[in-house]
This record gives C-alpha cells, sequence and structure tokens, in this order.
C-alpha cells in the first residue's frame, strides 16, 4: 500500500498507524494504554482534513502532511497554553518541546484560573498526586482500569479546563481499590504522579 | 450488551449520597469509580445551584446583562426562553420555577407561550396536543401506509433522499445517508431522537417537542421501522419538563391506539449542552461522561452499546410525515426549514420559512427593521456575527445556519457584552477530554474581556481551536473572529 507524507512516496503495511510513519509530537498517546486522539499534538493533515496520526490507520492513497504552518501554529500555541495553564516543571520532555517551538506563553496574557493552583495530594507512602502538573491526558485512568489493572482505582473529576482524575468517593488511595501497583506513576509523562522517593 | 442505564438510577436517588452512589453503580454493575466520574461531571449530581439565577443569553447581555444580573443570585444556562427575555429561574431544593414578567410558572408547566409565526408553512400553527386532533388533521397516515405495507422501509428511505432532506441539528448531513447506513446494519439497532437543544437562541425543538408531539412520534417511528430499529429513545433535555410529560402522553395514547410499532420511552438528558453532540449523548445514555468519542466509528456504525444508531435532531424526525404527505417534490419545493427568531424584533418567535428566504426578509417577517441594525448572530453560540443580511439562508451558502438561530442586535448594543457571554458559554461548556478546547475556550474569555484585537493571536485561536476533537471546540471562534471582521466593514 502506498500514500504520500509531505510530498514523499511512503511504503506502508495496511493498517499501519500514521503515527508510526510521520515525526510529530505525542503527549496524550502511550503504547501501554488505550488513550489516543486527546491531546492532538500529533495531528496531521489528510486530504485536508486535521486527524491525529495516534489513531489514524493509513490508507491506501493518503496524501498527509506533517509540516504545514497552520499545524506548527496549532503545535506552538497549544504547547503555550498548556505552558500557561499547568506546572510543567517536572516534564522536561514538555519544556524541550515548547522551547523546539519557540513558544512564548507569556504573549497570551494571564488565566485567572489554572490548574496551577492545585495542592498536592500526600495519602499513600508510595507516590505523590499532585494535579497542579497535570495535563489530564487520562494515561493514568486507563492504566488504573480499561487498560492495564483493571482495579478502578482512579476516576476523572470536573469539566473543561478543571477536569483530572479523582479516586471514587475522592477518598484517600489506600480507602480504594488500589493495590501499589505503581502503573499509574510509570505512565504520567508530567511527573503529577511521581514516587516519594524523588522528593527531597 | 445492553445493561440498565446509570443515569436514571442516580436521579431516583437524588440528593445523592454515598450509598446512594454506590448502590446505582451496583445495580447498573459499573465500577464505582465510573459513577463517581458521573457524579462529578453532571451538574445535577453535584448539586444545582440554588436561588434566583437569570438565563444567560445573548439577549440578556443585550439588554443591560450586568444590571439584570445584580437581582439575581447566579446564571442558568440558556433554555430557549430568549425571545422573552430577560428570564429567571428559580431553583429552590428540587423545586424549578420560571419567572417572567412578573409571573412565577413551575418548570413542568411552562410552555413556550407563541405560535408560529408568519411565513409559508407545513407545519401546522396550532399546538396540536392529543392524538384525535392530530388524526383529524391527516396524521399517522404515513406510520399506517408502512404498517399496511403501502410504502416499503426502502421506499421511505427513497423519498427522504429524493426530498433532499439535511439533518437540522446544525451538521446539515443527509438525512437518507445514515438512514440507509442504519438499515444494512446487523440487528439490534436503535434510533435515538436528539432532543437536547441547548443552546443560546435556538428554541425550535423545545417547540415542536412541546406544541407537536406526536409529529415528532411519528417521525420516529417511520425512521425506526424503515432503519430496523428495535427501540426508541427520546434523549430530551432535562430542563423541557413539559415537553417530557407531553411525550410520554402522548406515547401512552398512541400505545393504547395500536400504533406504537416500536418500544419508545423518553431518555432524560445529562442536562448539558455538549449532552447533544450526537456520541456524547450516547456516551451519557450509556451511563458516562457525555464525552464525544473519537470517529470513526459513526454511530450508524457503532452507536449505542456498540450497536448501528440512527440519531437524529427533533425537526429533522418531524420533516418526515410532511415529505409523505406533501409528496417529496412537493416538499423538495417549499423546503421548509424553522428560524428561532429573537432579539431586537417586534415579534420574537418561530418562523417556518422555505430555505433560500434572504436574512433580511426573515428579520423584516418577525418586525426588525434590518437597516437599523448592528448586526445580526446567524447560528447560535456555534455562529457567526454579520451585517451582510441580502444573502439566502440555505446550507452551504456563505455563512453556517446552524440549527436555525437569528438573533438580531440594535444600535445600542455592546456586541463585545454578547461575544462575552458566548464565549463563556464556551469555556462553561467545554467537557474537557481533548486538549485545545478547554484551553483555548479558557484563554479566549480573557481576549475578549480585553478586547484583544491582534490578528496573529485570534488567528492562532482559531487555528487550534479548529484542532479540537468535536464541534464544541472547532467552532468556539466563529462569533469572536466574525465581530473583528463585522468591526472591520463597519
Ligand atoms: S497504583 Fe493504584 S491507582 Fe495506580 S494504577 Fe496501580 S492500582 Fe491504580
Ligand atoms: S496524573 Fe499524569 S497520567 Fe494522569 S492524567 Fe494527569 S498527567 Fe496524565
Ligand atoms: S472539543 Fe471541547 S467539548 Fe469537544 S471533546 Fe474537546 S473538550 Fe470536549
Ligand atoms: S498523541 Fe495523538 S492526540 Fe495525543
Amino acid at each position: 500500500m502506498r500514500l504520500k507524507v509531505n510530498g514523499r512516496q511512503v511504503e506502508a503495511k495496511e493498517g499501519t498507524l500514521l503515527l508510526d510513519l510521520v515525526e510529530v509530537p505525542t503527549l496524550c498517546h502511550h503504547h501501554h494504554t488505550e488513550t489516543k486522539g486527546l491531546c492532538r499534538l500529533c495531528l496531521v493533515e489528510v486530504n485536508g482534513r486535521l486527524l491525529p496520526a495516534c489513531a489514524t490507520q493509513a490508507q491506501e492513497g493518503m496524501e498527509v502532511r506533517t509540516d504545514t504552518e497552520d499545524l506548527k501554529a496549532l503545535r506552538r500555541t497549544l504547547l503555550e497554553w498548556l505552558a500557561l495553564s499547568t506546572d510543567l516543571s517536572q516534564a522536561p520532555a514538555l519544556l524541550e518541546l515548547l522551547e523546539a517551538h519557540q513558544g512564548q506563553p507569556q504573549r497570551w496574557g494571564s488565566l485567572p484560573v489554572t490548574r496551577r493552583e492545585r495542592e498536592p495530594i500526600r495519602d499513600n507512602p508510595f507516590f505523590l498526586r499532585d494535579y497542579a502538573k497535570c495535563v489530564n491526558c487520562r494515561r493514568c485512568v486507563d492504566a488504573c482500569g480499561d487498560g492495564i489493572m483493571g482495579v478502578y482505582a482512579l476516576t476523572l473529576e470536573d469539566r473543561g479546563l478543571l477536569a483530572h482524575p479523582t479516586t471514587p468517593l475522592d477518598r484517600p488511595l489506600p480507602g480504594t481499590p488500589c493495590v501499589f501497583c505503581g502503573n499509574c506513576v510509570q505512565v504520567c509523562p508530567t511527573g503529577a504522579l511521581r514516587p516519594l522517593s524523588m522528593e527531597v | 450488551m445492553e445493561k440498565p442505564s446509570l443515569l436514571p438510577l442516580l436521579d431516583a436517588r437524588l440528593p445523592l449520597t454515598e450509598e446512594g452512589v454506590a448502590e446505582a453503580a451496583r445495580l447498573a454493575g459499573v465500577p464505582l469509580a465510573q459513577a463517581w466520574g458521573v457524579v462529578r461531571y453532571y451538574p445535577r449530581y453535584r448539586g444545582l445551584p440554588q436561588g434566583r439565577l437569570l438565563v444567560d443569553d445573548p439577549v440578556a447581555r443585550a439588554r443591560g446583562f450586568a444590571r439584570l444580573l445584580e437581582g439575581a443570585d447566579g446564571t442558568h444556562p440558556p433554555l430557549g426562553l430568549e425571545a422573552l427575555s430577560p428570564i429567571h429561574v428559580r431553583i429552590e431544593g428540587r423545586e424549578r420555577y420560571v419567572e417572567h414578567q412578573g409571573h412565577r410558572v413551575p418548570f413542568q408547566e411552562f410552555r413556550l407561550p407563541f405560535h408560529l409565526g408568519r411565513g409559508e408553512r407545513l407545519l401546522p400553527p396550532e399546538p396540536i396536543l392529543d392524538l384525535e386532533a392530530y388524526r383529524r388533521r391527516g396524521g399517522l397516515e404515513g406510520l399506517k401506509g408502512l404498517l399496511e405495507g403501502r410504502l416499503s422501509p426502502v421506499g421511505l428511505i427513497q423519498a427522504v433522499e429524493e426530498a433532499g432532506l439535511l439533518g437540522r441539528g446544525g451538521a446539515a448531513f443527509p438525512t437518507h445517508i445514515k438512514m440507509r447506513a442504519v438499515a444494512q446494519g446487523a440487528p439490534p439497532k436503535y434510533l435515538v431522537v436528539n432532543a437536547d437543544e441547548s443552546e443560546p437562541g435556538n428554541f425550535k425543538d423545545r417547540f415542536l417537542l412541546e406544541h407537536h408531539p406526536y409529529l415528532v412520534l411519528e417521525g420516529a417511528l417511520l425512521a425506526a421501522l424503515a432503519t430496523g430499529a428495535s427501540r426508541v429513545f427520546l434523549y430530551v433535555r432535562d430542563e423541557f419538563e413539559a415537553a417530557i410529560q407531553g411525550l410520554e402522553k402522548a406515547i401512552a395514547e398512541l400505545k393504547e391506539a395500536g400504533r406504537l410499532p416500536v418500544p419508545t420511552e423518553v431518555f432524560r438528558s445529562g442536562g448539558l449542552y455538549i449532552c447533544g453532540e450526537e456520541t456524547a449523548l450516547l456516551e451519557s445514555m450509556e451511563g458516562k461522561r457525555a464525552e464525544p468519542r473519537l470517529k470513526p466509528p459513526f454511530p450508524v456504525e457503532k452507536g449505542l452499546w456498540g450497536r448501528p444508531t440512527l440519531v437524529q435532531n427533533v425537526e429533522t424526525l418531524a420533516n418526515l410525515p410532511l415529505i409523505l404527505k406533501e409528496g417529496p417534490g412537493t416538499w423538495r419545493q417549499k423546503e421548509p426549514k424553522l428560524f428561532s427568531i429573537s432579539g431586537d424584533v417586534a415579534r420574537p418567535g418561530l418562523y417556518e420559512l422555505p430555505l433560500g428566504t434572504p436574512l433580511e426578509d426573515a428579520v423584516r417577517m418577525a418586525g426588525g427593521e434590518p437597516g437599523e441594525l448592528r448586526a445580526v448572530l446567524l447560528g447560535g453560540a456555534a455562529g457567526v456575527f454579520t451585517r451582510e443580511l441580502t444573502f439566502p439562508l440555505r446550507y452551504r451558502e456563505r455563512l453556517p445556519l446552524g440549527a436555525g438561530a437569528i438573533v438580531a442586535f440594535g444600535q445600542g448594543v455592546d456586541l463585545w457584552e454578547v461575544l462575552l457571554g458566548l464565549v463563556e458559554f464556551f469555556r462553561e461548556e467545554s467537557c474537557g477530554k481533548c486538549f485545545p478546547c478547554p484551553l483555548g475556550t479558557a484563554v479566549q474569555v480573557e481576549m475578549v474581556r480585553r478586547r484583544e484585537r491582534s490578528k496573529a493571536l485570534v488567528q492562532d485561536l482559531a487555528q487550534t481551536l479548529k484542532g479540537s476533537l468535536c464541534g464544541l471546540g472547532q467552532s468556539a471562534y466563529w462569533a469572536y473572529q466574525s465581530l473583528l471582521e463585522v468591526e472591520g466593514a463597519a
């Protein structure tokens, strides 16, 4: 099967993810969880439509573009907004990406309500839940539930900018079905969940 | 597989306790985590705001919103009452009232008080609230034809195709294509009537549900029979109490008369704007947070409980009996569309106009003076401001019709105030599933507050919101961008 990526002919097997054929940043996608299509950082243009490379299969004859001015503006802006609203200090990969895209979060002014105001939750001896750093990618929720563990100790709270993970009935983790397997910490891309051993 | 839905189980346990949530989760057969995620999503499970609330809509914004707000304890999302403004809603515990023009009416008794405005019409101008009256006016003939074999399911879909009916919910997708896709799918299949209209400036579906329940039901049953759906669900906005009661009465009457070939029931919506997005709607029916799904797969392949599902807007379905009655050719010539016209017009209300009517004629018909307006907001919150009123109201014309809202603003109106209301609406209604929308709608509110006119910033805002997962985020900047254009043209 053949398709075009940025004008170049590419051979691919039927059903290959576009993500495996193109170079684009990702954030919500992880090979151990089913999260995809949420962060929109990996968007590419396919025959004029915006599609997430992490959730789109290659098809015969596709014309894929990854580097249009519009896509560059989109990625840069999205990274700027993330930096504006969320504490990325424990997410070096995202900070590098922001720099590589020449992001200037300040150009948007300030947000009166951000995620940064959240206090870290210390409710267990193993890891911290520091949702000021959470981008709501839901990798942890999926890892704990449908994706890996099937334990369902995590769920989601609220809507819009303030949506973020929580526990059933907002209980401390030891009061939930959590078995402290650490999968959620493993998949968290921002340091919002991090081992207490890393704290000084 | 079909399971008892979580939302009605939670509804039955309001006000919720931890035990109530746990019990509902157990009965629905879902993890407590899922039930808790649902409780922390929908306002009615989190607890409704109490007190006297101003219905926040573009018209209220245009009429001194800040002053109106002084006598209120907060705001309430639009209810399709914009034509009457200003409106307050009073919530006391679980009791809700509508306050307007000095009257206080319980929610369940309140119907949109106006009748169908003038214009060429296929819809009966007066409400038809019992089966006999509906029959006297030639109702149920289409359904009878289908049940008695004078019309085949394939024939019905063909008639819809010949009529060229486009979905009336805003997306304007050809109805017959969706119907045919579901008809070809393997059973069990479902039909869901999307009656979750919650967009500022739009009140046409609410009107149809309250005034023409039999027409809506006949349309739904026709579509169900044509596609082989084994159940019909009417997903009705929770606040439309009078409509819900009217529909339930009509369903019972049809059943009694032996004219309910497919089991039909009302499902109370989650009560949020995003619940009208068809996949978010299905998620909420399945007992989850109403968050849009990634598409593909589309609902016609994998809809409710993973089964082929036809999700159709109220007005779209109400047109099926009319197409059969008129004949597809005649219907197509008249191409009726309902427009909710409000704002600075003498006779705000609902108007049935043929597609192709110039916008200025529509405004005039409702008693507006096109020459004296500052702008018209076309299409509701997910709409655009325009000063150019000569073009025809038609799908895929210059500007999007959306669901058919037209809000006129006179010279005294500060359009930036109106815009602020619209962008705050988007920020409040963003579900938060994807990234560009919750971030971008929050940034946008601040931009509009400071009346940001930088082309570069607005361009990047638009470009990024365009990448959102669903139509809510994708259209959230239209009003902003169009206001800058209107200003530039002034
Ligand atoms: S550590 Fe607990 S919360 Fe995290 S994935 Fe494992 S069981 Fe779930
Ligand atoms: S805590 Fe980490 S993994 Fe979980 S949603 Fe937030 S950023 Fe993603
Ligand atoms: S665009 Fe907005 S409403 Fe739609 S999925 Fe994304 S966050 Fe939710
Ligand atoms: S990585 Fe593809 S949308 Fe997030």
